[in-house]
């Protein structure tokens, strides 16, 4: 344990030093990305002012939601997401045995390398976000934060899982880099509140591919509106983790070398 | 004349069918936008839903107009998309660019042609799969208000996303590494051609300002005229004075582009090559 621990710390102090080398480029894709982050909530900001607005949600409200899916995305990007491209690059290139033969779990070594620094700038502007839209909010007790970090924490495993599916497919459908589109256009059913989708919809996107954990249940319980089956939905986030782990140690014994 | 534009049209054609038949082996990268495209669509089809219960009209725009204009955009979308940007900064950095001073045909043409090619792609694989999903799926009037005037306003907007990011793409005979300056315009692009909200939805400064820019040349102007009303700021225009004015902006991108590619050829140094 602490040599897995030894070996992350080394990756994170990799990155920032890479950052830090390229310190105008790392700042510069550090802005765009949060700039480029932060740009749906701009449809929301846009609605309310022609005086319209989701039924039954101010806008502080569906603000909280939006600023939590930033949050979620920042965590992910700077934690994992960047297994998949890691993983995609590996497979197209032919260089994954590099990482095959050091005397570690190559997922983890993965995960270790995906660190990635530059999403700190989108983890700020989430924040500034979140605390600006938890302004307008009231009757938020110690309970509904808990709930919140446990519902964010249940987020974060479905973001996790999905880039493991996402990294996991590219063993077999190489050097298709449309992929994670397919699974970010799903991921957009969670930037909203799930009252203005159907309930066959709010469904699938609880149980059976739980987006709506990435942000709208967890605004929810802040705002005191949550209901016992977003508890329920735990469970399917947990087993999406789990099914992304095996999925992706599974498709890793069909990677074929390009002789690189 | 003639035989110089009949010259022309036919190496256009050749360098379209080769890249045609390059990006076929790729056609799964294009069929995901079959997925991608519906489910996006779905996602703004409730949201505008819930928004205009009880709302007749928002700045202008009815829900179905508001439906049909998301189906647009992303319509034209696969036909106008471009890369030439990405393309060109990296041939000049790897310095693969010198090739093309050997061959008899600029790389801005040849480019041109490219895109005619992988646009093709697009039409087969996603533009007309997408279409039938939108049309008998989701039910939504996605037949162009008058089918002259959308092929005339796509066709602009094909050529005017092409010298947008062509100029943008010969940032990189000035910087190495033009990803940041790229991404940055991609950002504008994405707020001000009105692929994220409809324009009128912007303040009135900005709805002014998208008048002087070329953004909304690319995706906003001819998604109206597909659906078959212009307005912009308070100025409603009739579709043939419409089809004007982007013909104006798509001349003076054109002429530009033109005038910085003479100048960067200039300034090419074949690093690496």
């Amino acid at each position: 344990m602490k040599r897995m621990f030894l070996i992350y710390k080394t990756c994170m102090k990799a990155n920032i030093a890479s950052a830090i080398t390229y310190r105008v480029n790392f700042i510069l894709n550090s802005l765009i990305m949060l700039i480029g982050n932060v740009l749906f909530p701009l449809v929301t900001v846009f609605i309310y002012n022609s005086n319209a607005s989701f039924e039954g949600w101010t806008f502080k409200e569906a603000l909280l939601i939006q600023s939590v899916f930033i949050l979620s995305t920042a965590c992910a990007g700077i934690f994992f997401n960047g297994i998949m491209w890691n993983t995609m690059s590996h497979v197209v290139e032919g260089t994954l045995e590099v990482v095959l033969i050091k005397p570690t779990s190559s997922l983890f070594l993965l995960l270790a390398r995906s660190f990635e620094f530059e999403s700190i700038g989108l983890l700020g502007g989430g924040l500034v976000m979140f605390v600006y839209a938890l302004s307008g909010i009231d009757g938020m007790t110690i309970g509904s934060w808990l709930l919140f970090l446990l519902l964010f924490g249940a987020g974060l495993l479905v973001m996790f899982g999905v880039a493991l599916i996402v990294a996991a497919i590219s063993f077999k459908w190489v050097a298709n880099s449309r992929l994670p589109e397919m699974f970010e256009s799903i991921k957009s059913f969670g930037r909203y509140p799930g009252t203005i989708f159907p309930k066959a919809v709010v469904a699938v996107s609880s149980f059976l591919f739980p987006v709506s954990m990435i942000a709208y249940f967890p605004a929810s319980t802040l705002i005191g509106r949550w209901e016992a089956y977003f508890f329920i939905a735990i469970i399917p986030c947990v087993l999406f983790a789990a099914f992304g782990i095996w999925l992706y140690t599974y498709m890793l014994r069909s990677y074929k070398s390009a002789g690189g | 004349m003639f035989e110089m534009i009949k010259h022309r049209f036919r190496l256009m054609r050749a360098v379209a069918f080769v890249t045609y038949k390059e990006w076929s082996a790729y056609r799964t990268h294009s069929m995901v936008s079959i997925f991608v495209g519906p489910v996006y669509f779905l996602v703004q089809y409730y949201i505008w839903s819930a928004v205009y219960s009880g709302e007749s009209s928002i700045n202008g725009m009815s829900l179905s107009h508001m439906l049909s204009y998301f189906c647009a955009t992303m319509l034209i979308n696969y036909l106008t998309m471009d890369f030439a940007d990405w393309n060109l900064q990296m041939l000049i950095r790897t310095g693969k660019f010198i090739t093309f001073s050997l061959r008899p045909m600029n790389h801005m043409f040849y480019a041109l042609s490219q895109k005619a090619g992988h646009r093709v792609l697009g039409l087969l694989f996603e533009f007309i799969p997408c279409f039938m999903i939108f049309f008998f799926i989701f039910h939504i009037d996605v037949l162009p208000a008058n089918l002259l005037y959308a092929i005339l306003s796509i066709a602009m907007a094909f050529m005017m996303n092409f010298f947008i990011h062509y100029s943008i793409g010969m940032v990189a005979f000035w910087m190495v590494q033009s990803s940041s300056i790229r991404n940055f315009f991609s950002l504008c692009e994405g707020i001000f051609s009105g692929s994220l909200i409809p324009l009128v939805f912007f303040p009135k400064s900005l709805q002014m300002a998208s008048f002087f820019l070329p953004f909304q040349y690319t995706t906003f102007l001819p998604a109206m005229v597909y659906t078959g009303s212009y307005t912009l700021a308070d100025i409603t225009l009739p579709i043939p004075q419409v089809l004007l004015l982007q013909l104006i902006a798509v001349m003076i991108a054109g002429i530009v582009c033109r005038v910085l590619y003479a100048v960067s050829l200039k300034h090419f140094t074949g690093v690496g090559a």
